[in-house]
């Protein structure tokens, strides 16, 4: 049963590598688990958090094998959402953060349309130290 | 994701079963590509597929277009609403061959 909860703060570190974005759809089904939305707006989150990692694996990091974590930090109050990712990648330059133009048909390029889509706002911060990238999703679950 | 594949005559249809994601993309296009290589129609059933991101749709599109290049096509089949969700999202209901 969902409980609806008015404030909470959760936060994991994973990998930087595909093999964990299955660990962290299961980390953000269970933080809204504890919240009263709808499911297909949970579904939507997850997508949108799985994505934003996926380009912390494809972008920041360009695929390379690595040690290093992401950290993902879910924060709700009030009803606004509030999701960080925290990297040590390649510095992200947000005038390079784009998806493609979606009626030009071809693979890649959605996942950053899927996000926007979904999120009331992107942000891109210079991550403070140790991090490198600091990127925020909000969303406002009253509306 | 596992998969189990069923030829009929040239028709191979491929059940994915399991969640679509970055880290099995590659495994998806070694099972797919190749029938749709051998000029095979391919009918993708995703009634067992509980999430599809970006990059199962990039197979999707990626399939799609290799088809058409090579006078064949792919059929999407019994397709999940959660992966129907993410076609819409993507606007490719009426591009890529849903049935």
């Amino acid at each position: 049963m969902n409980v609806a909860i008015k404030s909470i703060t959760e936060q994991r570190d994973f990998v930087v590598s595909s093999s964990s974005l299955k660990e962290v759809r299961s980390f953000s089904r269970e933080v809204f688990e504890k919240v009263n939305i709808n499911q297909d707006l949970k579904d939507e989150l997850v997508l949108a958090i799985a994505e934003a990692a996926q380009n912390i694996v494809k972008h920041a990091y360009q695929g390379e094998d690595t040690d290093d974590k992401m950290e993902i930090k879910i924060s709700l109050e009030n009803g606004q959402l509030e999701i960080g990712f925290f990297d040590k990648g390649r510095p992200v330059e947000e005038k390079n953060v784009r998806h493609r133009k979606i009626d030009d048909i071809k693979p890649g390029g959605l996942g950053t349309f899927f996000i926007q889509q979904i999120m009331d706002a992107v942000v891109f911060k210079e991550g403070e130290k140790p991090w490198i990238n600091h990127l925020v999703l909000t969303k406002n679950l009253n509306s | 994701m596992s998969y189990k594949v069923t030829e009929e005559g040239n028709i191979s249809t491929v059940h994915l079963d399991g969640e679509i994601d970055m880290d099995v993309t590659e495994k998806a296009k070694e099972i797919i590509m190749p029938l749709i290589e051998a000029k095979k129609e391919v009918h993708l059933n995703l009634k067992e597929v509980q999430y599809m991101d970006s990059s199962g749709i990039s197979v999707l599109i990626e399939s799609h277009q290799k088809a058409t290049e090579l006078g064949t096509k792919v059929i999407l089949k019994e397709i999940s609403k959660s992966v129907l969700k993410v076609i819409m999202m993507a606007k490719l209901e009426q591009i890529l061959n849903l049935d």
